[in-house]
């Protein structure tokens, strides 16, 4: 093995002092998790909080744990494949909800009654 | 003809011409139906959740207390298994073996804590029929549970591997721990996402 090769072997070698790091970054961040479902916030900001703190979490361990941080293009084309069939799959379901909710809500399902609002000015 | 890095002939599989070696592309793609599989799962939670009039506060109906404490656990886990990845890199035998076990005593660690708080729930006659919430309660944990099962198995038969000089005379051995960390950080992602949404939003 030449010179070179060493070198770059050197940099691909783990690094125990930033595994140290992420393990507290990541227990911070789990203390802040519980601490957000503490504060009592309503919902929506509630989930948006803590999908926010999730995401930061697994993005260190995908990130330096996983070594997908200067891993190669194939991995990263891959898992973007993965990520884009599952959003493709996930979003127009979610989106379909989101309708189904919008037309059966009660202020619709009143207008739409003829018991309804309308039916009264009839 | 220059040499340049190639972490094929590090870990000594086959070159793949792209630089990743064999094993780690196919522990990738394996993760990648993975991340499909909890996908789903996920929907389903989501779906059901916006499509039910009322869904419960997971610190009402669950023990957070102990779901944290797992959370905790997993965490470390994830760290014993890179360091023991780290040690197998540098071939310290009894290095990787104490992260190895380690990282397995983890492991079962989780599952006894999960065992405990399914119980008390089976104790108070609470199971998956009870309402929507705890149907995908325990399909979810209980899939996540099966995951943390099989990375005992895998990183147990590591273990066992490592107690026998052939293994680390093998370049293969290295590629091997790696998946199997690979495998167990994913396992760890999913109870991340899984910890918020079940327990506390």
């Amino acid at each position: 093995m030449s010179k070179n090769d060493d070198a770059q072997r050197d940099e691909h070698r783990p690094d125990v002092g930033l595994y140290v790091k992420v393990f507290g970054a990541l227990m911070i961040l789990t203390i802040i998790t519980v601490a957000i479902s503490k504060l009592h916030l309503p919902r929506p900001q509630a989930i948006a909080l803590g999908l926010f703190v999730a995401l930061i979490k697994a993005g260190l361990v995908g990130a330096l744990f996983m070594h997908l941080w200067g891993e190669s293009k194939l991995i990263h084309r891959a898992l973007w494949i993965t990520v884009g069939g599952a959003a493709i799959l996930i979003l127009p379901l979610i989106d379909c909800v989101l309708v189904a909710n919008k037309i059966t809500s009660p202020p619709d399902v009143a207008s739409q009654h003829p018991s309804g609002e309308h039916a009264e000015e009839h | 003809m220059s040499q340049t890095y190639n972490p094929a002939a590090i870990m000594g599989n086959a070159d793949t011409h792209s630089g990743v070696t064999n094993a780690k592309l196919g522990v990738w793609l394996f993760l990648a139906s993975e991340i499909m599989l909890f996908a789903t799962l996920f929907t389903s939670y989501i779906v059901l959740r916006m499509g039910s009039t009322s869904w419960p506060w997971g610190w009402d109906v669950l023990n957070v207390p102990l779901a944290t404490l797992n959370t905790v656990i997993l965490i470390s886990s994830s760290v014993t298994i890179v360091m023991a990845y780290a040690k197998a890199y540098d071939k310290d035998k009894s290095g990787f073996q104490r992260w190895m076990a380690a990282t397995i005593l983890l492991s079962l660690g989780f599952l006894v804590v999960k065992a405990f708080e399914y119980g008390h729930e089976f104790a108070l006659g609470i199971g998956p029929h009870t309402s929507v919430f705890y149907a995908i309660y325990f399909t979810m944990t209980g899939l996540h549970g099966l995951h943390i099962l099989g990375g005992v198995a895998v990183n147990g038969g590591l273990l066992y591997m490592s107690a026998r000089e052939e293994h680390w005379r093998n370049p293969l051995f290295l590629g091997r721990v790696e998946g199997a960390g690979l495998y167990w950080h994913f396992v760890d992602i999913v109870w991340i996402f899984l910890f918020p949404a079940l327990y506390l939003l």
